[in-house]
């Protein structure tokens, strides 16, 4: 396995994640489901394999430990991640932060608010305080990529 | 002294009234303040606040004797010798920092040899290492057995390397286990060696005698037996303080101050440098006397019956791995839905209003032995309620549905 590999397998996974899981997710009527839907969301990302994941790719301040691979199309601006977490909810809402920020450009990505963006598709209140502060440390790592 | 009621007991805490869906599990992290402590301290901030210690005027006064009368109530509920052996500080954490600190170069030098176990808070694990490294003195650490006990017999090997210190919790956070203490201070001191009791879960389970005891220390945080945050107890007989040299330096500490050099104060002052939680000390105290008057044996097998009737129901649930043992348990129970993250089965009790902690409870020594990311840890306390047990074990089922669907 490759970063690059990781990478054409983690954009369509993303893809199917905004366009089917995410309304899927606001629609849920009871927290079952939506944690039912949030578990299976983070088991479509593809996992880092043990041997890829560098100790200079983890995330600190999470409560689960969570890794990063980060990958900078320069000629078309794009950023591109890879992500995962061992814990599943945990992975669950990252891929949703994950879908909503691949592929954007370094000044989009600059400008994103992870707290504005869940609001939007509420989110929030599914959030507890320490999932949360995973969540931001994941979210300052990826614009950590910003340059 | 009152018989133990478990439903007067649960009236007496304000937080349930305002709070009453949650089924609060997570005791071993803080516990909940009953209404005379919150009261004590309201009082003292509203009629006598005042400045210990310093003015001469009559209020600082009157604020002085209730502060040095927290002092005499701590000091009884201990069983404590003498009123100076008690050092007020910020929790057993300050405690601890300042035991590590003072006894370097008084006691430890380079080559000498600390004792602690693999079952430690970081708290005792963490001051240890800072200095010991710092002095070039040498850490070792009692291992555990199978069923996750502090092995003796490692312990008495260990200790014929003769420590010139031994420091071990009296109940683990993490597992709830109690130690054998009793026996664990008396063979350390055999062996020579200076004995230091992390009671941070262990005062609030049993009834603690400083003197039948006797070790040389004994620490806790206040707000982990019904008192405020921010106060804890740092108890010495009044040799071992006497070793300590103190980690912080400052006003009240002091006897003599030029330029050159300072003379330090008279125990219990020498040790408490600056202004201390005057009120902190009133509500831990307030916390001493309200148990003094309730019965603790019926308190103890109150919960102890609890921890029976939440082990039973966790027996009738598939795929757990428990980690804690239901004997010599204090009310605490870890465990693991087996393949699952802890954080992930946290945040699901989480959802149905089940509050307990899943990580790995500053002890990640412990955890890292046992190859896991951490444990699942329900805490109980005497206001928890069978129905309270009945709710966490429906939760944790719902969660384990969920999780392996
Ligand atoms: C066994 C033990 N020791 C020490 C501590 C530290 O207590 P504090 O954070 O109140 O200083 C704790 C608290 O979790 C504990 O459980």
């Amino acid at each position: 396995m490759t970063l690059d590999q990781l990478l054409a397998d983690t954009k369509p996974a993303l893809s199917q994640i905004y366009a089917e899981d995410l309304p899927e997710l606001t629609q849920a009527k009871d927290w079952q489901s939506k944690y039912r839907i949030l578990m299976q969301l983070g088991r479509k990302l593809p996992p880092i394999p043990e041997k890829m994941k560098q100790p200079s790719l983890l995330v600190k301040g999470c409560e689960s430990r969570a890794w990063l691979m980060h990958y900078y199309n320069q000629h078309q601006d794009q950023h591109f991640f890879v992500l995962d977490s061992e814990a599943r909810i945990v992975k669950g809402l990252m891929a949703i932060m994950l879908s909503l920020v691949n592929g954007m450009s370094n000044t989009e990505l600059k400008k994103f608010e992870l707290a504005q963006a869940f609001d939007k598709l509420n989110l929030k209140p599914y959030l507890s305080q320490s999932r949360g502060s995973g969540l931001n440390a994941m979210m300052a790592r990826i614009k950590d990529c910003c340059h | 002294m009152h018989s133990f009621d478990p439903v007067n007991f649960r009236g007496q805490f304000a937080f349930f009234q305002h709070n009453p869906g949650w089924v609060y599990l997570d005791n071993a992290a803080t516990m909940h303040k009953p209404n005379v402590v919150v009261d004590a301290m309201a009082m003292f901030y509203q009629r006598h606040n005042s400045n210990v210690h310093r003015g001469a005027h009559t209020l600082s006064q009157h604020a002085t004797r209730a502060f040095e009368q927290a002092r005499d109530d701590i000091a009884a509920f201990i069983n404590a010798s003498a009123r100076e052996q008690i050092i007020f500080c910020s929790g057993a954490t300050a405690a601890l920092n300042q035991i590590a600190f003072g006894l370097m170069h008084t006691v430890l030098k380079a080559g000498d040899r600390v004792l602690i176990t693999a079952l430690e808070h970081h708290a005792n694990i963490v001051p240890w290492q800072i200095h010991c490294s710092k002095y070039g003195v040498i850490l070792d650490i009692v291992p555990l057995t199978a069923d996750y006990k502090v092995d003796q017999q490692a312990f008495t090997e260990l200790l014929a390397l003769k420590p010139k210190v031994v420091s071990f919790s009296h109940i683990s956070n993490v597992l709830g286990h109690i130690q054998p203490v009793t026996q664990m201070v008396s063979q350390a001191k055999a062996a020579g060696a200076l004995t230091v009791i992390d009671g941070a879960q262990g005062i609030v389970h049993d009834k603690v005698d400083v003197q039948s005891l006797d070790p040389d220390f004994y620490v806790w945080s206040g707000h982990k037996l019904y008192g405020p945050t921010g106060i804890g107890v740092l108890y010495g007989k009044t040799a071992a303080l006497e070793l300590l040299t103190p980690l912080f330096g400052g006003g009240e500490m002091i006897s003599e101050v030029n330029f050159s050099h300072s003379l330090f104060n008279i125990l219990p002052f020498r040790l408490e440098a600056g202004t201390p939680d005057i009120a902190g000390a009133i509500g831990l105290a307030a916390a001493c006397n309200w148990l003094q008057s309730i019965n603790n044996e019926q308190m103890k097998s109150y919960k102890s019956m609890l921890l029976k009737q939440f082990f039973a129901g966790l027996n009738k649930i598939d795929g757990l791995d428990i980690l804690s043992s239901p004997v010599h348990n204090a009310g605490i129970v870890a465990l693991n839905v087996q393949g699952e993250h802890p954080a992930d089965v946290a945040e699901l009790l989480n959802q149905q209003t089940v509050a307990v902690r899943g990580g790995q409870h500053c002890a990640m020594p412990f955890f890292s032995l046992l190859g896991l990311a951490g444990a699942v840890r329900f805490s109980f306390a005497p206001y928890n309620t069978e129905a309270d047990v009945a709710t966490s074990l429906h939760a944790l089922t719902q969660a384990v549905e969920i999780l392996t669907a």
